[in-house]
């Protein structure tokens, strides 16, 4: 032990731990912000947006026919029915946007929006 | 040849044993084949897997295990935990809907004219499975809550000039659920699965052209190849979001009221 009194203060006491530390960390976090961006597929982000719309659409269209049938309203009863389709399938696609937002967002604690 | 490129020849149904009663038709066809195999499937290999009750997991039993782990996760997180009682449904619908997603990633299977199916690709099939889903729904929210399941219509906090409206704009938007439920999957499997085929009918149309363009067949190859990768993605993805929006929907049902 001749080196024994090599000044320690020249080097920084712990160079790796705290860059490990900073570093892991770092890294964590980008892993994590990678997850959230690819989330799901764009393809499937597109039907699931537009699977949401057309439902709302279609069914709204198609009770508006109905009730035209039923109470014989033609054409009225399609026209408001397509156009509370239009409100319900924004709706929908609101909610499907914020109930995505909210999983990729926190993804601890039940989501209350839906 | 004309079959072979002909990229939605694959949805066909082929009646594998004919069988009518009084006039309809109810053939066991290549589709039905192919729901069967996906659960004689899950249930070998689950009870495979699990078979040994291994306090340290094998391969198989932590796969197993895995799912289990998962799907109730996913119960937790979305319905909370007294939606685990609907576990048994979640489970097998995503548990069915993967392993058909799977089967149909298949080009040849063992089955009556060796190719392969995919069962989750006809809207009937998607639209049976989440009118099972809102079945469940509606008849256990009405069960739980009795009236008070309604109160999914009436969101709280809405000036009451506008409530009608609302109300209305609510109840076509939970009709519009089992739609778009049924159609998201069907839509998916459906455009893969075309895609997939347009593409590797590229490479034998180009193969057939022969000389310079023959060797141009190795660009639409890497594209069947990548486009396979992210069929395996959209195959198990949409098992998930199948799963998942059964979840909240079920949460709609065990805590109506917004």
């Amino acid at each position: 032990m001749s080196r024994r009194e090599e000044p320690t203060f020249t080097t920084p006491p712990d160079p790796d731990d705290f860059e490990t530390r900073l570093n892991a960390k770092l890294e964590a976090r980008r892993r994590a912000e990678a997850e959230a961006r690819k989330g799901p597929s764009g393809w499937a982000l597109g039907v699931r947006y537009g699977s949401e719309f057309t439902g709302g659409v279609i069914v709204g269209g198609g009770l508006g026919y109905i009730a035209d049938l039923v109470f014989g309203w033609t054409p009225f009863g399609l026209l408001v029915g397509v156009c509370l389709g239009f409100a319900a399938g924004a709706l929908n696609v609101v909610r499907a946007a914020q109930s995505m937002n909210n999983a990729s967002g926190a993804e601890d604690g039940p989501r209350d929006d839906a | 040849m004309a079959d072979a490129t002909n990229p939605i020849e694959q949805f066909q149904i082929k009646p594998i044993v004919d069988f009518s009663i009084a006039g309809y038709d109810l053939s066991f066809t290549n589709s039905s084949y192919f729901m069967v195999a996906a659960v004689l499937l899950i249930v070998t290999l689950l009870s495979v897997a699990t078979g040994k009750r291994a306090l340290v997991p094998g391969r198989a039993q932590s796969v197993a295990e895995l799912t289990y782990e998962f799907v109730a996760g996913m119960i937790r997180s979305t319905a909370g935990p007294d939606g685990l009682r609907f576990f048994p449904l979640v489970f097998t619908l995503f548990a069915f809907v993967l392993m058909s997603n799977m089967l149909g990633m298949m080009h040849y299977f063992p089955a009556p004219g060796l190719k392969g199916f995919t069962t989750t690709s006809h809207l009937i099939v998607t639209i049976g499975l989440a009118a099972i889903v809102m079945s469940v729904v509606v008849g256990y929210g009405v069960y739980k809550n009795g009236f008070g399941f309604l109160k999914l219509f009436v969101p709280s906090g809405v000036p009451a000039a506008v409530l009608p409206f609302v109300v209305l704009i609510e109840v076509i938007s939970f009709l519009s659920r089992p739609i778009s439920l049924s159609v998201r999957l069907f839509a998916n499997m459906l455009a893969g699965h075309i895609l997939l085929k347009v593409f590797a009918g590229f490479i034998v149309m180009l193969g057939a052209a022969g000389g310079a363009w023959a060797a141009l067949g190795i660009l639409p190859f890497f594209m069947v190849v990548a486009i396979t990768a992210l069929e395996f993605l959209v195959a198990f993805l949409q098992a998930y979001v199948f799963a998942i929006l059964t979840c909240i929907y079920l949460s709609d049902a065990l805590h109506p009221g917004h």
